[in-house]
């Protein structure tokens, strides 16, 4: 393909990008940001898979089979933990205002200057080569395409205006664009990030569209293409588990991958600082896992159809383009070219924009702070000279990571850059998660882990890679520095068996985590230090820590600290910060912290913490004054938050206190009332039996009839006065579930009878007329008979009282859905809907005490629901007002299910 | 031996102290356990000790056994984590 026309196609598509981040840039101003969308935010997640996966994954897949995998899994894993980890960190980043990795972790360790130094270069040294991979990658992928397949770079045009040149000219040109528009770096790009969306699907319709090229075009579907790989024995690798997880490599990927998509500088500003609603999260945690599965899917048949047709002949980074090419489809490698032009584009331009972040308000700035006070001060607007430096920084960097391409071209140290640089971002990772979650991770801690795992790394990975590219002599990877072997760069110690990345992995992990518990444990943080680690670790108990205390006192002027601000944000945003305060007045500690939290936004916050510092008139003792006053700010936030927390406490066990008491004063009322009713019912046959004895005690010339009636009245007082007592003793039992039962299986219709036959005479006494509807051929229940009887006795008895002379009471039993419903229907007044649940309550008496007499004891319904439900049935009420009442229960089959599963214990 | 119908009297709540105040905003917690669970899952499926299981020659699905499984479980693992995240409430 001519070059000319590749070249055209690329500009034209890099212009289509930088149309669609200018419209996407115009939306947001428009208050329709496309941004805000949680797809888009999934999308854009997959900056993630650079060229690096685009081209790399098929020659990784080539040598270690599904060894390539770990790079992805591990992110799948890690976006898992969202609701856990991210949503955390997105929540902090929103409410300190946080610019990047190096400020978050600053912000975290008492706004160290000295930490977010650190990160920041760490962040630069091992990315940094990482851009050069992609810019070699495109640079390699252009001549391809135009006919150079092998040649490296190149060199044969003039020395700056290689395609790789170019390529980085635009993109610091896009970074600039959009990545620099604001001052304040903790606001969104939503130009950058709608574009890095669109590289996202460009990418992966690519890589699609040419996996199913290979597997269905070139071969007769995966199955076909398998069978063909696996009858050469020189493929066999490629399906071996052993290739994968040799030395340990496979976990250590994964692990590496895992910290990687949560502390890469790119990957930390689309997920944290990008994000623009944490709900977007729930889209994320699944449709980026499905991204990374869908670019990955043809991966490992692409490079076995790779070796198939070329074998070792090509460098099988470059199969996914030199397939459809070997095969005639032009258009179909141009349209990979454009898919790896994007993953480069995107990895570019997010990565740079972070890093020139970190740089600006991580490095230059404390060093300007520090260096050129003076200088800054003069300045009466900051903000051109703050965007001049990330601009320069996006083209230093990128400069950086085109002359680290061309010196480094194909050596060692930039084919294996990815996953060094993955190890290099990790050291991160044990001072960001802890200090999430343990308020006692200190700042010495933070530094000493990420300062010695960083040199574990770059001894034990970064400088072999050197010596490995021939810039340093293979003796010290061999042999060790000056032939020491137990400082062997691959085996320290003498720690031999692991391949080179989980070595390294080991070390520095276990140098880094352990520098970073042991300090922290054995060191004590000042009050503003722990302050700060409380508002990270706590942040969702946290309220609005803009409600700073106010007070008289102050060394700052409120005229002061709007120069400062405008110096930095410019006017417009210290004239609305400070709208409607006297400029003379003393500027307290509430000021000083909102001036704090948008001077963060903009240099982050260590940088803020010093400028503010540098602001104060009075020389060196206003300054610690000033200090002073913003730590105790921070501190008494930290103690009201602490006294606001107890408060709660007292409230929520005053509450549950209040309710148990409410609950306690209703049952002693109940209780209060049962003993009243049964105490009434034991003296009424109580005082018959004892005037009708006195009687006949004192008048011996009774007549014999007038004797006899009267005994006869003693008898059944008597009798009513031990059923009383029975009952009693009867719910007791249920209660204390020592009731005896002989549960057997039984025919319900002859208890009924029997039940129907006891209460006859009381139906006749009431003139009510009773009905049974009982069917010939009732099934067996499960059920204890002397019980069932006393139930359906009890509802019988119910009915027979409360229907008035001349109504009607049918009893009736039907089968159905494993058991049998025994019902008794009265033409009573009924009872109102809201009492259906409370008559069965024990003590429960539905009935106003101060107009209606109780009928009863309140027992026996109560009696009648613990007996069913020990039967293993359901007992209930259908009525209406002035409709009568239908009383009814259930009793198992005994073929049908077992009790348990019936009862219905509410 | 009674326990009597009437038709108007007390209100028979007092059932509604279960429910005490949760901590505020601890975020839908069953919700995040079982992605955590899930997380746990995937790790062991995801690992050396099973991997090794699905090391044999051979073809499930015209793919090489390894292969198959990683994708089947990666698969199972994003549906899953889509239904969890997904549900509303």
């Amino acid at each position: 393909m001519a070059w000319t026309s590749v070249l055209f196609v690329s500009l034209a598509y890099l212009g289509a990008l930088f149309a669609i981040a200018h419209w996407a840039d115009r939306r947001a101003a428009a208050g329709r940001s496309v941004i805000a969308s949680p797809t888009v935010y999934a999308l854009s997640l997959g900056v993630y898979c650079t060229t690096w996966t685009f081209y790399g994954s098929v020659g990784r897949a080539a040598g270690l089979g599904v060894g390539f995998l770990p790079i992805y899994l591990g992110p799948t894993l890690l976006m898992l933990l969202a609701p856990l980890l991210l949503r955390k960190m997105l929540r902090i980043a929103k409410t300190q205002r946080i610019t990047s990795i190096a400020d978050f972790l600053a912000s975290r360790y008492g706004r160290s200057p000295l930490l977010g130094g650190l990160v920041a270069l760490t962040a630069v040294v091992g990315v940094t080569p990482y851009i050069a991979l992609q810019l070699k990658a495109v640079a390699v992928s252009f001549d391809a395409l135009t006919g150079n397949m092998g040649s490296v770079t190149g060199t044969d045009r003039l020395l700056f205006l290689d395609n790789g040149f170019l390529i980085a000219a635009i993109m610091a040109l896009f970074a600039i664009l959009f990545g620099t528009r604001q001052i304040d770096a903790a606001e969104h790009h939503p130009g950058m990030v709608a574009a890095v969306a669109f590289e996202s699907l460009v990418k992966l319709v690519a890589f699609l569209a040419v996996g199913g090229f290979v597997v269905w075009g070139l071969h007769d579907g995966p199955g076909a293409l398998f069978d063909a790989a696996r009858a050469r024995p020189d493929l066999h690798r490629l399906f071996a588990v052993d290739t994968a997880v040799e030395g340990g490599a496979w976990t250590t990927s994964l692990i590496l991958a895992a910290a990687a998509v949560l502390c890469l500088p790119r990957q930390f500003q689309v997920t944290v600082i990008e994000n623009t609603d944490e709900r977007h999260l729930n889209r994320a945690l699944w449709l980026f896992p499905l991204y990374l599965l869908l670019i990955n899917l043809f991966v490992l048949p692409v490079a076995a159809a790779g070796l198939l047709r070329f074998g070792a002949s090509l460098d099988p980074d470059l199969f996914v383009l030199a397939l459809p090419l070997a095969s005639g489809a032009d258009g179909l490698a141009l349209l990979v070219f454009l898919g790896g032009l994007s993953a480069a584009a995107g990895m570019i331009v997010v990565e740079s924009v972070a890093l020139s972040t970190m740089v600006c308000n991580d490095l230059v700035i404390p060093l300007l702070l520090r260096l050129r006070p003076a200088a800054l001060e003069r300045a009466a607007d900051l903000s051109p000279l703050l965007l001049a430096i990330r601009r320069g920084a996006i083209a230093v960097i990128l400069l950086l990571g085109y002359l680290y391409f061309r010196l480094a071209g194909s050596a060692y140290a930039l084919v294996s850059i990815g996953l060094i640089s993955f190890a290099a971002v990790a050291q991160f990772a044990p001072a960001l998660i802890g200090g999430l979650y343990w308020t006692g991770a200190t700042r010495r801690g933070a530094l000493a882990g990420v300062a010695g795992g960083t040199l574990v790394w770059a001894y034990t990975l970064l400088l072999p890679s050197f010596a490995r590219s021939g810039w340093l002599p293979v003796s010290f990877i061999e042999a060790g520095p000056w032939g020491v072997a137990a400082l062997r760069p691959y085996a320290l110690f003498g720690l031999e068996g692991f391949d080179p990345l989980t070595h390294a992995l080991f070390w520095s992990a276990l140098v880094n985590f352990g520098l970073w518990l042991g300090l922290s444990l054995f060191d004590h943080a000042d009050a503003a230090e722990r302050a700060q680690a409380a508002a990270f670790v706590e942040v969702f108990e946290r309220t609005d820590a803009a409600d700073a205390p106010t007070d008289g006192r102050g060394v700052v002027r409120v005229g002061d600290l709007s120069r400062l601000l405008a110096r930095y944000l410019g006017p417009q945003r210290a004239a609305r910060a400070f709208a409607g305060d006297d400029p003379d007045a003393l500027a307290g500690p509430k000021r000083l912290r909102l001036a704090e939290r948008l001077l963060a936004g903009a240099i982050g916050g260590a940088s803020a913490r010093v400028a503010l510092a540098s602001a104060t008139p009075g020389g060196a003792v206003g300054t610690a004054e000033l200090l002073r006053m913003l730590d105790e700010t921070s501190h008494a936030l930290a103690h009201s938050r602490a006294l606001e927390i107890k408060t709660a406490e007292l409230e929520r066990a005053t509450d549950a206190l209040r309710a148990a008491n409410e609950r306690l004063t209703t049952l002693d009322r109940l209780k209060d009332e049962f003993l009243s009713t049964v105490t009434h019912e034991l003296r009424t046959p109580l005082t018959s039996i004892r005037a009708l004895s006195e009687i006949l005690h004192d008048d011996p010339g009774i007549e014999e009839d007038q004797r006899r009636a009267f005994l006869a009245i003693i008898i059944a007082e008597s009798e009513r006065l031990t059923r009383l007592i029975n009952e009693v003793l009867d719910m007791a039992k249920i209660e204390a579930g020592a009731m005896d039962w002989a549960i057997e299986s039984l025919d319900p219709a002859r208890a009924l009878e029997q039940a129907a036959a006891a209460t006859a005479g009381l139906f006749q006494e009431r003139g009510v007329r009773l009905d049974s509807a009982l069917p010939a051929d009732l099934p067996p229940v499960r059920a204890d008979h002397d019980r069932l009887v006393q139930v359906v006795v009890n509802l019988l008895s119910n009915a027979a009282k409360f229907t008035p002379p001349g109504g009607r009471v049918t009893l009736a039993a039907e089968p159905g859905n494993g058991a049998v419903r025994i019902s008794v229907t009265d033409t009573g007044p009924g009872i109102a809907p809201e009492h259906h649940d409370a008559v069965f309550d024990r003590f429960r008496q539905v009935g106003d005490p101060m107009t209606d007499k109780p009928a009863g004891t309140g027992l026996g319904l109560a009696i009648c629901k613990g007996i069913v439900e020990h039967l293993g049935g359901r007992i209930g009420v259908d009525s209406r007002p002035g409709a009568g009442a239908c009383f009814w229960f259930t009793l198992p089959l005994l073929h049908g299910p077992s009790p348990g599963d019936l009862s219905s214990h509410r | 031996m009674t326990g009597g119908p009437a038709p108007q009297g007390h209100k028979a709540d007092g059932r509604e102290d279960g429910r005490d105040a949760v901590g505020r905003d601890a975020g839908p917690t069953p919700r995040r356990d079982r992605l955590i669970g899930l997380f746990l899952l995937a790790l062991l499926l995801f690992n050396p000790p099973l991997l090794r299981l699905f090391g044999g020659d051979g073809a499930m699905f015209g793919l090489p056994p390894l292969c198959a499984h990683i994708l089947f479980v990666w698969a199972a693992v994003i549906a899953a984590a889509a239904l969890l995240a997904e549900r509303r409430g």
